[in-house]
């Protein structure tokens, strides 16, 4: 009998327990998900709760009625240390996890694991920008439900007070130097201008997009280049076409800093400190690792063998550290299993990529300012079941060989970025690359299968994003045939 | 947009290109984007299957 332990119910984590429970036979094998909540949200639709067109129920459903019915065993809790070697009194493998639910909050307890998959996401680092806290005074977010939907109510006090004719400052973007996730940002920031010019609400508002990105359109990916109307033409132009055509200002390579009620402060890679009033903010804080900690069968603190600084997981990665020029698809995972303990994978968020994307880039006072590399729901969603996928094939073969392999320097990603709602009015920009990381080597033009490469905005793209909403929430609720519908 | 190109002159934002109204158009007509979005699907799907191993 195996014993899996999945941490995390997102997309990464979620996907993975799917798939497990699906290959595997549930009478002989034990499948546990370990999470803090209960529910699984579709973290993209947030955007729309941010903007009071979707309310959170619409965006998620609890998980225990499913894990009964597939045969999994859920756990409300956070996994805090891990013990990869067990200690004296346990042989195996485990995991010390605090539980999260009203009965037993606070308790603590070990899980031991033959596989283990990390799929625990980022750690929303708020705490890395002084006064980024979001629900706090004028600073909104939209990363969870909980706060999207704070973040609808203090955008209905800002349109309130602009039908009263008063004027207001919105401004959305990244909220650490090296903060990632831009397309999150930047599909809240059009929506946001939707909204407003929907209500007659224009004059009233400026809008501001703030950002560490070196030139719009980066996104954490380095941009791309995409070929429309006889040109091939970089992200950048993609992105400031946008803007210019919504009167949407922008602040390029900001290094957010510290915030107050009213006041960004930020610094720029040209080295100075400047400061942007507010009415508005909605700012992605900087991504982390939990802090986990990790233990060998001594007691010995091993969290560095585990865990890279940043605090994300180590895995099949090449982490030697190198010049920006001599970076290679090859420095990216394929497996998302850990070098020293190989019963332990980390899809998804949670696993520490190599390095960046986009070019480290660093101001005249030493501060690094630049975007950190993004990981997207469809790459989060099939690391996931790539992790199944060899797991099972390790416990259905006994060859611990990973034969199914995944990395973002091979696999495309698609994103659909919406721009204002509506199935008459609506809009989004529908874009795909193919790798998500640039391989120079294959395609020494673009980076990127310019064939496959593109950006279209329009009112089909809503229509996909509409789509794709009901589509992935009916898969993550196993509904009939839900493996049908790719990640 | 006149008043834009004024006030926004030599900024960042007077330079990239402003789609005219026949992109907007085309951008919004119903029977245009539901061709689009098939072929979108279509695009979409090509990618999908590739990344899968
Ligand atoms: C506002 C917003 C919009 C987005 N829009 C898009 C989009 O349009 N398209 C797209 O492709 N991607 C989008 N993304 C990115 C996408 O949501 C992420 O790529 C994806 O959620 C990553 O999946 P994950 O499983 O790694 O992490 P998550 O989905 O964050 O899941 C992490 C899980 O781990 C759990 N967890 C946390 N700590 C612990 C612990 N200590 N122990 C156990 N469990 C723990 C969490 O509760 C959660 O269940 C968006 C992100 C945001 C914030």
């Amino acid at each position: 009998m195996a014993n899996i332990v999945v941490l995390g119910a997102g997309v990464a984590g979620h996907t993975a327990a799917a798939y497990l429970q699906k290959g595997l036979n549930k009478k002989e094998h034990k499948i546990t998900v370990i999470s803090p909540t209960p529910t699984y949200q579709w973290i993209p639709s947030n955007i729309w709760v941010g903007v009071g067109r979707m309310t959170p129920e619409e965006i998620k459903f609890d998980l225990r009625p499913l894990y009964n019915k597939w045969g999994i065993e859920f756990i409300q809790a956070k996994a805090q240390s891990f013990y990869p070697e067990g200690d004296e009194h346990i042989n195996t493998g485990f995991v010390e996890v605090e539980y999260t639910n009203e009965e037993n909050k606070g308790e603590k307890i070990k899980i031991a694991y033959d596989y283990l998959i990390n799929a625990t996401g980022p750690k929303l680092n708020f705490e890395a920008t002084e006064g980024l806290i979001p629900g706090n005074g004028n600073i909104a977010s939209v990363c969870t439900f909980g706060h999207a939907s704070h973040a609808w109510e203090l955008f209905q006090e800002k349109l309130d007070k602009m039908k009263n004719g008063e004027n207001q400052i919105f401004v959305i973007g990244t909220g650490h130097p090296t903060a990632t996730c831009q397309g999150a940002a930047f599909e809240y920031i059009l929506n946001v201008d939707f909204e407003i010019k929907r209500r007659g609400l224009e004059k009233q508002a400026q809008v501001i997009w703030i950002t560490n990105e070196y030139e719009l359109g980066d996104f954490g990916m380095g941009g791309a280049f995409i070929p429309k109307g006889g040109f091939i033409s970089n992200t950048k132009l993609f992105a400031e076409s946008y803007f210019v055509e919504r009167n949407i200002t922008w602040i390029k390579r900001a290094g957010v800093k510290k915030l107050d009620d009213h006041t960004i402060y930020y610094e720029n890679l040209d080295g100075e400190y400047l400061e942007q009033p507010y009415d508005f903010a909605m700012l992605i804080p900087g991504f982390a690792g939990h802090g986990f900690k990790a233990y060998d069968k001594t007691g010995k603190d091993i969290s560095d063998k585990l865990f890279a600084p940043n605090g994300l997981m180590k895995v099949d990665a090449d982490y030697t550290p190198k010049p920006f020029e001599e970076w290679t698809i090859k420095d990216w995972p394929e497996t998302y299993q850990n070098p020293s303990y190989h019963n332990i994978f980390a899809p998804g968020i949670a696993f520490a990529p190599p390095h960046s994307i986009s070019k480290p880039m660093t101001s005249k006072n030493g501060t690094p300012i630049f975007a950190s590399a993004p990981r997207t729901g469809m790459p989060s969603g099939i690391m996931g079941k790539v992790t199944a996928d060899n797991i099972i094939n390790w416990i259905k073969t006994g060859n611990a060989t990973m034969i199914h392999k995944a990395s973002m320097g091979r696999m495309g990603a698609a994103c659909i970025v919406s721009a204002g709602y509506g199935m008459r009015k609506g809009t989004a920009a529908t874009m795909t690359v193919s790798p998500v990381v640039p391989d120079w080597e294959k395609f020494p033009q673009w980076g990127r299968d310019i064939k496959t490469t593109m950006g279209e905005p329009g009112l089909a793209g809503h229509w996909l994003k509409w789509l794709m909403h009901y589509m992935f929430l009916y898969k993550a609720k196993g509904l009939p045939f839900w493996w049908m519908i790719p990640e | 947009m006149e008043n834009r190109l004024i006030i926004t002159k030599y900024s960042e934002q007077y330079y990239p290109p402003t789609p005219n109204n026949f992109t907007l158009f085309l951008r919004r007509s119903i029977f245009f984007q539901l061709i689009r979005f098939f072929i979108l699907n279509y695009k979409i799907m090509k990618i999908v299957i590739k990344g899968h191993s």
